[in-house]
């Protein structure tokens, strides 16, 4: 029955496809190509949301500087939705519209993403590799949805077991954000245990916005635990590290790849000295032993933008980067399904920020599914291990 | 590990206990709920930032000029707006404080570098001071020595100064208090004045437990709690019942099962609004 319905719906979205290639492509012209993104630029995310514009941006303006995609300048609308599912709509409804832009590119947040998603691939637009590690972003199997995040679950998963073999941990603990994420982190770690016949140890929640996490870190180290998966963001991981280490307790600690930020050291200085975290591309540093490529990269980006690059930047870098790719890919005579079919057959290499090879099929649409593990060492995050299965 | 534990909670209490007393001071003089005083607590918070990291201010220096810009930036919103709430029914002023209060926030997210990155208040000490078993965070021995410093403050301003009578005068009766030569229009800009003063004081001693960001003033949302616990109308009471969440959560986090830590504080407050409508002061007058 639920293949059936998966068929019949990938059917229609064919259909679509074929109706919005007859009227003529949006978005596409002899000389253009017009995406859009829709990001957060004054919301609660917006720490992320301007690094990820500006890399995809920079992505897109290096590709017109060698004359575009066979010879189609790129052009891109961004719209602020500030978080919001609401605003994010109407700017979905005006960027289709109005806009009439050929695909969405890099849109920012679960929420954002979920309220969106409908629209754009209803509207016969390819919906592609948005800043939401969801399922519903790539599964079920639909032509125009595309990914490379997968969800925290499949990272923490075998972050969780290469750490319990390398390190020998017998009393694994998680300390989460009580709502989605957390929950979504916490299945991952226990499915994770549950493949070396081991359990949680102890669990403790906490709201967004909590000031105080002297009692949760007590009641961690009251169950005596020797690793803490952390499910919390940069400020709620700084709070936690410093905690336990204010109350002497030096037990390690692993966060997910929300944690795995600049800030996470410059704010916490020696207290987060020893942190673990998963990586899912690597933070660009600058110096002596980051290869000329990347060196390149990040003096570029500070002379554009008078910043440097995080993380953020060079994911929107890398999801533009494989836009890109795609576009060279389909040809010249740009439509929908040409390039859907191109793809599901690409395969992207390992690139100068670090991040995995993509590969795509007809039947998956998630280009990645590994992530690696850092560690904080003399202030900075340093990778410790190749990306694990 | 207990004892740890408690001075977690206090030192989350007294943050509780401190916008608390700036809801309850604003309730008593105007009859006014504010609805913006996490905007207020973050915006001092800022505020100091901007002194410390542009204009390079010691942080204590840039903490004082934070909480005196507040106390003028209340006085700037009473005189143009506030005042035209006097008179009018119990809605008024919140929805007036709730707008007030989006406003505030769009304004500081408008802002690039308030949103694309944290912000730290350097203390002057880092290192934790021990006493037996137990670590006092710099942070956390700080606001608890602050809050005391500022209760002490405010008791005296109350008690023994002309403008802390007239303010408790007008709160008690303002019909009276005019009648006496007390102006109830300065009153009540006092009021929000100090009472913005109050929250940007709170905001500044967060800062360094949880950094300044946009969302910071959620606090508020358990501080609320603490001004009814207290009765809504009792400076001391507001001080007691933040103390009183503070305590509590950090106890059931430690002892209760998972998720109770949450509820804590709303529950408390249904609990003790069933118990004792005028707030836990009730008790000792019982007695």
């Amino acid at each position: 029955m639920l293949g059936c319905t998966i068929r019949t719906a990938s059917l229609l979205s064919w259909a679509l496809i074929v109706t919005v290639a007859d009227a003529g492509v949006p978005g596409v012209t002899r000389d253009s190509i017009r995406i859009a993104t829709i990001q957060d630029l004054s919301g609660p995310i917006a720490i992320l949301g301007a690094p990820i514009r500006d890399g995809i941006v920079m992505r897109l303006d290096e590709e017109n500087a060698r004359g575009g995609v066979h010879g189609r300048r790129l052009t891109i609308a961004v719209e602020d939705s500030g978080y919001d599912p609401k605003k994010a709509v109407l700017a979905a409804r005006r960027l289709l519209a109005g806009d009439n832009v050929f695909a969405f590119v890099g849109n920012l947040g679960t929420p954002v993403v979920m309220a969106t998603m409908p629209l754009i691939v209803g509207a016969g637009r390819p919906h592609l590799f948005p800043f939401s590690p969801h399922q519903a972003t790539y599964q079920p199997l639909q032509p125009l949805k595309f990914q490379i995040f997968a969800p925290y679950r499949d990272y923490m998963d075998a972050a969780v077991r290469h750490m319990v073999r390398a390190n020998g941990y017998q009393r694994v603990c998680l300390l989460y954000q009580d709502d989605d994420y957390g929950l979504e982190v916490g299945r991952g770690v226990e499915s994770g245990l549950g493949r070396l016949d081991m359990t949680l140890v102890e669990r403790t929640g906490y709201k967004r916005g909590a000031t105080d996490f002297s009692s949760q870190i007590a009641r961690l180290r009251a169950a005596r635990c020797d690793l803490v998966v952390l499910a919390t963001v940069v400020r709620e991981t700084v709070a936690a590290m410093r905690e336990a280490r204010k109350v002497g307790w030096p037990v390690d600690m692993l966060v997910t790849a929300s944690g795995y930020s600049a800030q996470t050291h410059e704010l916490g200085g020696a207290e987060v000295e020893g942190l673990y975290g998963v990586s899912v591309l690597p933070h660009p540093y600058p110096g002596t032993d980051t290869s000329r490529r990347l060196g390149e990269w990040i003096e570029s980006y500070r002379t554009r933008y008078d910043a440097d690059p995080n993380v953020w930047s060079a994911m929107g870098y890398q999801v533009a980067d494989i836009f890109v790719q795609a576009l060279r890919a389909a040809g010249p005579g740009l439509d929908v399904a040409g390039f859907v079919a191109a793809m599901e057959g690409l395969e992207t290499s390992r690139d100068f920020l670090g991040g995995p090879g993509y590969r795509f099929s007809p039947d998956d649409h998630l280009g990645n599914r590994r992530g690696r593990l850092a560690r904080i060492v003399d202030g900075r995050w340093r990778l410790i291990t190749d990306y694990l299965d | 590990m207990f004892a740890q534990v408690v001075v977690g909670g206090v030192a989350a209490g007294c943050v509780y206990g401190l916008v608390a007393l700036s809801f309850v001071l604003i309730y008593k003089a105007t009859r006014s709920v504010s609805f913006m005083q996490g905007e207020l607590l973050m915006l001092g918070a800022f505020t100091a930032v901007v002194l410390v990291e542009a204009l390079g201010w010691p942080a204590w220096v840039a903490a004082v000029a934070a909480v005196a810009a507040s106390f003028a930036f209340g006085l700037v919103l009473e005189r143009a707006v506030l005042w035209r709430a006097i008179g009018q029914p119990h809605l008024t002023p919140v929805l007036l404080t709730f707008g007030l209060g989006l406003v505030i926030r769009g304004a500081v997210t408008s802002v690039p570098e308030a949103t694309h990155r944290m912000h730290r208040l350097p203390l002057p000490w880092s290192r934790p001071l021990t006493v037996g078993p137990v670590q006092f965070a710099p942070e956390h021995l700080m606001v608890i020595l602050a809050t005391c410093t500022a209760c002490a403050v405010l008791a005296l301003f109350f008690r023994h100064s002309r403008t802390g009578l007239a303010l408790r005068a007008c709160s008690e009766d303002s019909g009276v208090a005019a009648m006496l030569g007390v102006s109830p229009a300065a009153m009540h800009a006092l009021a929000w004045a100090l009472g913005a003063a109050l929250a940007a004081f709170a905001g500044v001693l967060l800062a360094p437990v949880t950094f300044v960001e946009p969302g910071m003033g959620m606090v508020a949302l358990k501080a609320f709690p603490a001004a009814v616990i207290g009765g809504l109308a009792s400076l001391p009471g507001a001080l007691l019942g933040g103390l009183f969440i503070g305590l509590s959560e950090a106890l059931a986090g430690r002892f209760l099962p998972d998720g109770v830590k949450d509820l804590t504080a709303y529950g408390l407050m249904l609990a003790v609004l069933l118990l004792f409508p005028r707030g836990i002061g009730e008790i000792g007058r019982r007695q």
